[in-house]
Order: C-alpha cells, then sequence, then structure tokens
C-alpha cells in the first residue's frame, strides 16, 4: 500500500508539471505583424542569441536598454549606444544594452513587470500605450523631448504613441519610433513580360475587376500537364487579406472599437466575396495548395503574379539569390464601395521611457537619438549600408537622401517607391492606418474571422453564412479583450 | 524495556552526519518549494483572476468566472475532445510496442542495431522531428503522398490541411515517436520473465497464443500499467507537434489541443488568467484520471511475486 501511495504521488507529480509549465518548449512562433517573412525572421531569431552588451563612462548614472531586433540592425544601435556613452561619458556610469529575440521579448516584459523590475528603455507597440499608461509604466515623453525632435518623425508615428488617457491620438507623447512600416503590394515584372501584360500604373491603382482580369491573364498551366502552376495573386489571410478589404471601405469595429460590424456590413460582404472569388475562380493556388507550399515561397520561386511587399521585405526581394526575377511595386486593388483609394495597413514599434526610471531625462535622450539620429536611420534605412529594412523615420530624409540614393542606384529599391511614400503620407490615391487590432488589448477577436475565410475559398460555405456566423464569436472575444483593457490597477 | 530516560547519545561525527542528511534532504526540497510549490499555489491564484501580467493581480481577482466560462468555451471542449482523440494512439503503440518486443526478444542478427533504431526517435528533439513529419506529410510534396502517387496515380490526402486526416496525421506521427520507449521496457519486462513458466506451460501442452496470453502479457502488466500512466500525462500536455505541424491549430481549430489552446489564451492573447484556469483544470482531470488508475491497477497489474 506504501508502495503505491509513493508511485501516485510520482505521478501526480508529472501531473503537476501541467501547472507550473516545467516542460514548456518554446517554438519560434512567425513575426508579429511581418507574417510572410516569418519563415526568414525566425531563421534569424533561431540563429541569434540573447545578448547583452555594456558601454561604460565616467559617470554615476546607470541606464539599462532591453530591445529586440534583427542581427544586423544590432551593429547599428550598438555603434550608435557606444556613440552616445561617448558624448556622455562625465554623466554615464554604464549603458546595459540587452537584445533578445521578437518570440522572448514580451515573455521576458511581462517576468519584469512583475517583478517591477523595467529597464529604463524598452519597446512599446501601438497596441500597448494604453494598457502601459493605465498601470504606469512608461513616463511621458513631452518634458524630455523637444518638438523639434517630434516633429521630424512621420505623422503617423506622432499620433500613435499619444494617449490622452482615453483616446490614443490626442495627449501625451509616450514612445519614439523604432520604425514605421508598411504592407505595400508587388509584381513580377518578368511574368508581366511573358504575358504581354502592360505594368500596373503606380499613379493608378486597379480596380477590382481590373485586378480579377489582370490575374486571369497570369494563371496557367505552363508545362501544358493539365495543372495550374502559374498563378495571378497569392494572399496570406493572416495579413494580405485586409488591404483588400480596407480598399473597399471596409471597418471591422465601430468607431469607439466596443462592437464587430461584420454581419450586415455590405462593403465588407462586396469586399470578401471578391477576395474569396480570387482563390474561388482559381487566380490564386488553391486553399490545399496553400497549406502545402505558402504563397510566399511560391512568390519566390516566380510561380505568382502579385503578392504583398512589406517595407522590411525590400531588401530580400532586391537580393538576386533571394528572389531572381525583376519586380516593382504597385498598389492594392481598389474596391467600388470605398473612398477610390488604394488602402494597407501600417505598422510601428517605439522606444519608451520606464516611469520607474532614475534617469528618465537621459533615457529619453538616449531614445531620441535611437529614433532620429540622422547616421542610425542612413544605415538602417539603407543609405549608407545599401539594404533597407525600413524607411527613414526622419521624414526630411526620406524625401530627401533616400529617394536620392535610389535614384542614383546607390540603395537598390524598386523604382515605384512612390507607393509607399503615398501609403506613409496618403494622398488622392493611397491611404494607411494602422490595423484595429493594434487599438484594441489583443488580436483575438479578429482570429476566427480571418482563420475561417479559408472555409469560403474551399466553398464549404458562403461569405454572408460566413459573416453572420462568425460576429458573435467575435464579439465575445472583443468583450473580453475590452475587459483586460480597462483592468489597470485599479 | 528500554526506558525513555534512557537517551541516545550521538557522537559528535553521528551530529555532523545528521547534519549533512538534512542539508542533502533540504536541497530537493527548496527546489520543490520553489519550482513546484510555489508555482501552484500562484498558478491557483491567478487562475482566479484576469490578470494579464501587465495589470494588477489582486486589483483583478473574480473567483470563478474564469472556470465557468471555461465550461461555456466551445474552444477549450474542442481542444479537449481533440487530445482525447490523439489518445488513440496510446493502444496502437502499446500493440505495435509488445509484438516488436517479442521480435526482438528472439536471438535474430541484428537486433541490436534494430532496437537502436526504434530508439532514434524518443533521443530526436520533438521539434525537429515535427519539421521532418510535416514535410513527409506535406500535400504537394510529401513523402507520403509522392508514395500514394507513385503507387496508385492518385493524389494523396490533405494529410494536415484536413480536419480528420489531420488527426490520423498526429495519431501516427505520436505513436512513431513513441514507439521506441515502449519497445525498450516491454523488452526489459520481456526478458525478466523466467524462462521455466514457459517450460512449465510447454509440458503441460501450451501453444504460443496461450502462452503469449497466460504468461506473457499477464507479467508485463505491471510495464503495460507504466506505460499507460506516462502515456496518459503526456497525452494530455501535447503541444509542440500541434505548434510545430498545425499552423494556428489546424484549420477550424481542429489540431489543436488543451495545452495549444492554454499557450495561445496565455501568451498569445495575454489572458494569463484564463490560461492559468486550463492549466489548473488540466491538473486536476489529470490528478482524477490517474487516481483512477492507480486505484483499478490490483484488478489487472500482476507481478512476479
Amino acid at each position: 500500500m506504501k508502495k503505491k501511495l509513493v508511485a501516485m504521488t510520482m505521478a501526480l507529480l508529472m501531473g503537476a508539471v501541467a501547472v507550473t509549465g516545467c516542460n514548456t518548449t518554446t517554438v519560434e512562433e512567425a513575426g508579429e505583424t511581418s507574417e510572410d517573412a516569418g519563415a526568414v525572421e525566425s531563421a534569424d531569431a533561431a540563429a541569434e542569441e540573447g545578448s547583452s552588451d555594456s558601454f561604460t563612462g565616467n559617470g554615476d548614472k546607470t541606464l539599462n536598454v532591453f530591445l529586440y531586433m534583427q542581427e544586423h540592425e544590432k551593429e547599428i544601435y550598438k555603434k550608435l549606444v557606444s556613440e552616445f556613452v561617448d558624448e556622455h561619458k562625465d554623466e554615464i556610469k554604464e549603458v546595459v544594452f540587452e537584445v533578445t529575440t521578437q518570440d522572448e521579448y514580451n515573455t521576458k516584459m511581462i517576468a519584469n513587470m512583475t517583478a517591477n523590475d523595467l529597464p529604463d528603455v524598452f519597446y512599446v507597440g501601438p497596441s500597448a500605450v494604453r494598457s502601459y499608461v493605465d498601470n504606469g509604466y512608461v513616463t511621458p515623453l513631452d518634458d524630455y523631448v523637444s518638438e523639434d525632435t517630434i516633429s521630424k518623425v512621420w505623422g503617423t508615428t506622432q499620433e500613435i504613441y499619444r494617449y490622452d488617457g482615453k483616446n490614443i491620438g490626442s495627449g501625451s507623447l509616450y514612445a519614439l519610433p523604432k520604425d514605421l512600416s508598411c504592407f505595400a503590394f508587388a509584381y513580377n515584372k518578368d511574368l508581366f513580360d511573358e504575358a504581354g501584360l502592360d505594368y500596373p500604373d503606380p499613379a493608378k491603382p486597379y480596380t477590382y475587376d481590373e485586378f480579377m482580369e489582370v490575374c486571369k491573364a497570369l494563371t496557367k498551366d505552363k508545362d501544358g500537364d493539365g495543372e495550374i502552376d502559374q498563378w495571378g495573386v497569392a494572399n496570406a489571410n493572416q495579413f494580405g487579406m485586409t488591404p483588400y478589404l480596407y480598399s473597399n471601405g471596409v471597418k471591422f469595429l465601430n468607431d469607439d472599437m466596443t462592437k464587430v460590424n461584420v454581419a450586415n456590413n455590405k462593403q465588407l460582404e462586396e469586399a470578401l466575396t471578391f477576395y474569396t472569388n480570387l482563390t474561388l475562380e482559381g487566380v490564386t493556388p488553391t486553399v490545399d495548395q496553400d497549406a502545402a507550399l505558402g504563397g510566399y515561397q511560391r512568390w519566390l520561386d516566380g510561380q505568382i503574379g502579385f503578392y504583398a511587399c512589406g517595407t522590411w521585405d525590400v531588401a530580400a526581394f532586391m537580393d538576386d539569390a533571394t528572389f531572381p526575377y525583376d519586380w516593382n511595386l504597385c498598389g492594392w486593388p481598389v474596391g467600388p464601395s470605398g473612398d477610390g483609394r488604394s488602402h494597407t495597413w501600417m505598422g510601428s514599434v517605439g522606444y519608451c521611457v520606464s516611469a520607474t526610471s532614475q534617469n528618465p531625462d537621459l533615457a529619453a535622450e538616449l531614445i531620441a537619438k535611437l529614433s532620429t539620429d540622422e547616421e542610425g536611420q542612413k544605415a538602417v534605412s539603407g543609405i549608407t549600408t545599401g539594404a533597407s529594412i525600413q524607411l527613414p523615420n526622419i521624414t526630411d530624409l526620406a524625401y530627401g537622401e533616400f529617394k536620392d540614393a535610389v535614384a542614383d542606384g546607390s540603395l537598390p529599391f524598386p523604382s515605384n517607391m512612390d507607393v509607399i511614400f503615398g501609403y506613409f503620407d496618403g494622398n488622392d490615391h493611397y491611404a494607411a492606418a494602422l490595423q484595429e487590432t493594434d487599438y484594441t488589448y489583443n488580436a483575438e477577436w479578429f482570429d476566427p474571422f480571418w482563420q475561417g475565410v479559408a472555409n469560403i475559398q474551399s466553398g464549404d460555405i458562403t461569405v454572408a453564412d460566413f459573416l453572420s456566423e462568425v460576429e458573435p464569436e467575435m464579439q465575445t472575444a472583443l468583450d473580453n479583450a475590452i475587459e483586460l483593457q480597462n483592468s489597470a490597477t485599479k | 524495556m528500554t526506558g525513555k530516560k534512557e537517551k541516545v547519545q550521538m557522537s559528535a561525527m553521528a551530529k555532523r552526519e545528521e547534519r549533512w542528511a538534512w542539508l542533502f534532504i533540504a536541497a530537493p526540497f527548496i527546489g520543490f518549494l520553489c519550482f513546484m510549490a510555489y508555482p501552484i499555489v500562484f498558478a491557483v491564484i491567478v487562475s482566479m483572476s484576469r490578470w494579464t501580467g501587465i495589470n494588477s493581480l489582486w486589483g483583478n481577482l473574480v473567483g470563478f468566472r474564469n472556470y465557468i466560462e471555461i465550461f461555456q468555451d466551445a474552444k477549450f471542449w474542442k481542444s479537449m475532445l481533440n487530445t482525447i482523440i490523439y489518445m488513440i494512439g496510446i493502444p496502437i503503440g502499446m500493440f505495435l510496442g509488445v509484438t516488436i518486443a517479442m521480435g526482438l526478444n528472439r536471438k535474430i542478427p541484428g537486433r541490436r542495431v534494430l532496437t537502436t533504431m526504434y530508439y532514434v526517435p524518443v533521443v530526436s528533439s520533438l521539434v525537429a522531428v515535427s519539421i521532418l513529419w510535416a514535410w513527409v506529410f506535406n500535400y504537394d510534396y510529401g513523402l507520403l503522398n509522392s508514395i500514394i502517387k507513385a503507387l496508385t496515380g492518385l493524389h494523396g490526402p490533405n494529410w494536415l490541411g484536413d480536419e480528420f486526416m489531420v488527426k490520423v496525421s498526429m495519431i501516427i506521427f505520436m505513436t512513431w515517436k513513441g514507439l521506441g520507449g515502449s519497445i525498450i521496457l516491454y523488452l526489459a519486462g520481456l526478458q525478466n520473465i523466467p524462462r521455466d513458466y514457459y517450460e512449465a506451460a510447454e509440458i503441460d501442452g501450451a501453444g504460443s497464443w496461450a502462452k503469449f496470453t497466460n504468461i506473457t502479457w499477464p507479467l508485463l502488466s505491471p510495464v503495460t500499467f507504466y506505460i499507460l500512466i506516462t502515456s496518459l500525462i503526456g497525452g494530455f500536455q501535447v503541444f509542440v507537434e500541434v505548434q510545430v505541424m498545425a499552423s494556428n491549430g489546424g484549420k477550424n481549430y481542429s489540431a489543436a489541443t488543451v495545452v495549444f489552446y492554454l499557450y495561445e489564451k496565455a501568451f498569445k492573447n495575454g489572458q494569463l488568467g484564463y490560461g492559468s484556469a486550463i492549466a489548473v483544470l488540466l491538473a486536476i482531470i489529470i490528478f482524477i484520471i490517474t487516481a483512477i488508475n492507480f486505484h483499478g491497477q490490483d484488478k489487472w497489474v500482476k507481478t512476479i511475486d
């Protein structure tokens, strides 16, 4: 009996592991906003280990910086930190610059918050601004960062990190941007040449109908075996669907982001019908084919006419070893019921200063340097390095030296780069905004939508039925998100 | 009668030894307190809150609300059902394990090599073999469908993309992964059965089936019991396979397990309270099932002595 008891206890302890999570295995997740680049990014992430560098001066102040970034960015930012320490060597005793992977970042930050041991400088994403401010983790930058510095960056990044205690977009500024990105559209010029088609006009994005026609002309069975092996377009539902919908004026949530508006949303029904028809009419790979090999791989392999291109993708697509085809940028197709402009989403992450920092002034100076130092921005945008992973945060630099570098060929970049500028700044043909998930506590409410769209694409459900079925589930998740959003320290 | 007054006098050396003994006991005990007891208590508290890691834990206690919501949560039940369906692989694995172990228990040439081969998946990284098998199961380019196409000329099923086939695929994978372990255990069990039992049975004219059902299988029951317990506990904790092989829990969540759902809730959606409630519930389920197993073992687990 005693033996049995011992054995039972042992077994129960093994069960207890389920609670304490001792055997949790960490697995790389695709990047937060860069779905199609996920494969590339997580390969990077797997290769890099978390690292910590220390820079010392003669003073008595210490700063801890905790960020995530890719390996080649790290070198650029390390140099900036080292310069910063030199510039303030009489004040600074030490700056610890710790970098981890994107996957681990949130977990480590939550651990830091729980332990009440925040670094002086860390990231805040647009969706976290409210929680971080409401719970008192970040300090307003108004007293530390000059209007001059703030006005240098893109309008969007001046807005999305402001919060007045109720709404995003006004009030105090809480972060300076590390980057601003957008999800533009690209086409494979070689396939257009083969099909004898005119290139898309960057000054006039396609309408839905025009786009469908072009895609049909690009879809073919090249080797004559009876199976399609080249498609007009490929779309990843999680990130590559919303630009089509936004370009038809779609909004998933009401203005104060408390109600899901999906079931009786004519603009959405129209846009989603068009989007899923791309698959049902055969101009994208089928759902099964997409599961076998994703659109991103097929695009790199030259099987796809149009594919999404995030600003972070440009360097890879310009590299012949990765993508040996001629390509250029264009706008996402425009639906009949929107504002007539091509829309996409933008993304950003920002540097903030901890509310518990002993040296907020110094920390703020450091983030101003990381965000808007000219040399640093020239390096990450590719002006001096020749590989562009983001546009410069400083608009003057973007419209000036950046464009010049592209024009004189020293920076490989597609010639229709005005598409990206159009999305960033907005004009008669282009507009962009953050995704609605960036304004809610989490993105869970959007999951049933994008994950369920495959059922329409495989012909299992109609658009109208899907929309009315999915709304309650989305609303429940949104209600939860709102509750958590409002659960700041009471 | 030994009087109580006669207190045992410990020598200095014995005292020192005792101190050392306490120290040795303390090490695992402190480890248990820090890494098991504390997290368990903490998880139970968190499970009764809307804690997100960002907000205050004590300001967001909600009693049993998370638990009530879990019972009404269709996604939880779906992932629980998937988890249980995957356990179909346990008896399959046992059957294959016994069969192969009995084969390897004969003096056939190269059996050490074979045993090693069967054991390789057990020691391989789960993430690595999951990625490998995701390719084996790939719809267009996978090994399995290539073979099917070569043999029949037809396109094979969408192993990981179809709601039914993804469960079949997972069961195949998990059985393959765990087979080596049960073979080794059964092999050890077989070698512990005394030869004379069989000789006695042969004298009585028992055939090989009778020998198997009356000697081998009953005497392997402790091994079977051990494999059953560990597989059930492991079966409730399946996560990596799903995370790697089925993107986002598979089509319409058809591949997701409870731990996968827990992970998504806690770490993707920042609902640490809800995630902890799932973890606590899962632990309770494992406790109960393990207890039932131990309670029932007297009925079927036989030992040699």
